[in-house]
């Protein structure tokens, strides 16, 4: 019975998997691209690096990043919570 | 030109399949932590092969390196 | 944790000063060439792991401390926070230093060049900040990750030195 169930979530995940494997746009072509047609054409004017990807990362997307190490403070207070000296 | 990176694309697409893989299969877990180390470095040199070295280079230290060192602290600790 | 052969240890003290020369690298030069804060911390902290591994833990120790790199995490953020702040004359997270021809001020010629390490604004400050906070904190992470495996070795035994 269980050997069936899975059979069967596992044929149905493995179809849907290779019908949008088939379905895929090809590489480089993404679906709305006004966006990114704007960060590569102002991205080096307006911040001055060269590194565009830097400059989405820390400028123009700044709050994810404050978010993201944001996320790694709190995880390391965790860590050194849980690894704290032990008073007998 | 085009085949030639189809070829490299389709062969580590394929050692990252066997890797994870033999990942489950191992019975030792040291071999079993190098499996998975071997799937981060080998998934770091697809993504530098898509044009993207930012992510390759935080997967390639963060995946292959650092994790593989915590697992290696948790088998000796085990033992 | 017991340290590992002669040939490791020898190549890991040829080695790991290389790797954090070029964590650093990748951190400072995080607005010019692929990487940034994240990337370079990452880097760095691994040749924190390779010499722990290697080296023991007693040997190790004597170079890392984990109190100085809660420090140097905790000045990451902050300085993080506050470069942010500076911007607030027009709106948080503002590049204030951009195009303005003093600190990492240069104006950058569109297009493919070679790069200048004076441009910018305030992206190299904000690669730094991340960066020194990035290597503390996973440098944390392994140190108190290894001393855990040490201390579950020893059971019954409470040992206080950390």
């Amino acid at each position: 019975m269980k050997k069936i169930v899975f059979g069967i979530a596992f044929i149905l995940f493995f179809s849907f998997m290779l019908v949008s494997a088939i379905n895929m746009r090809p590489f480089g072509e993404p679906t709305f691209s006004e966006m990114d047609d704007y960060f590569i054409k102002n991205a080096q004017s307006e911040v001055g690096a060269n590194n565009v990807v830097t400059s989405i990362v820390f400028d123009y997307r700044g709050f994810d990043t404050l978010g993201e190490a944001t996320v790694l403070f709190t995880t390391i207070s965790g860590i050194i919570a849980l690894f704290r000296r032990v008073n007998k | 030109m085009s085949s030639f990176v189809e070829i490299i694309h389709l062969a580590t697409l394929t050692i990252i399949i066997i890797a994870a893989f033999l990942t489950v299969v191992f019975k030792k877990l040291l071999l079993a932590v190098i499996a998975s180390s071997v799937v981060s470095l080998l998934l770091s040199l697809e993504f530098y092969l898509l044009h993207a070295p930012d992510v390759a280079i935080a997967e390639a230290a963060i995946g292959a390196g650092l994790t593989m060192a915590i697992f290696i602290f948790a088998i000796r600790g085990t033992r | 944790m017991k340290e590992m052969s002669k040939i490791v240890k020898n190549i890991t003290k040829l080695v790991y000063g290389f790797i954090i020369i070029f964590g650093f690298y990748v951190i400072v030069h995080g607005h010019l060439t692929p990487g940034g804060g994240f990337q370079g911390g990452a880097v760095v902290a691994s040749a924190f792991a390779l010499l722990l591994i290697s080296y023991g833990q007693l040997e190790a120790k004597k170079l890392l401390k984990v109190d100085i790199f809660s420090l140097l995490e905790s000045c990451g953020l902050t300085a993080f926070i506050v470069i942010a702040f500076l911007g607030l004359g027009t709106t948080f997270f503002y590049n204030f230093l951009a195009n303005s021809g003093g600190w990492f001020g240069n104006a950058v010629t569109p297009g493919i060049n070679p790069g200048d390490m004076n441009t910018a604004g305030v992206l190299p400050l904000m690669n730094m900040a991340v960066g020194l906070e990035v290597f503390a904190g996973l440098g944390i992470i392994v140190l108190l990750m290894a001393e855990g495996a040490e201390y579950t070795n020893k059971e019954g035994e409470h040992r206080n030195d950390r």
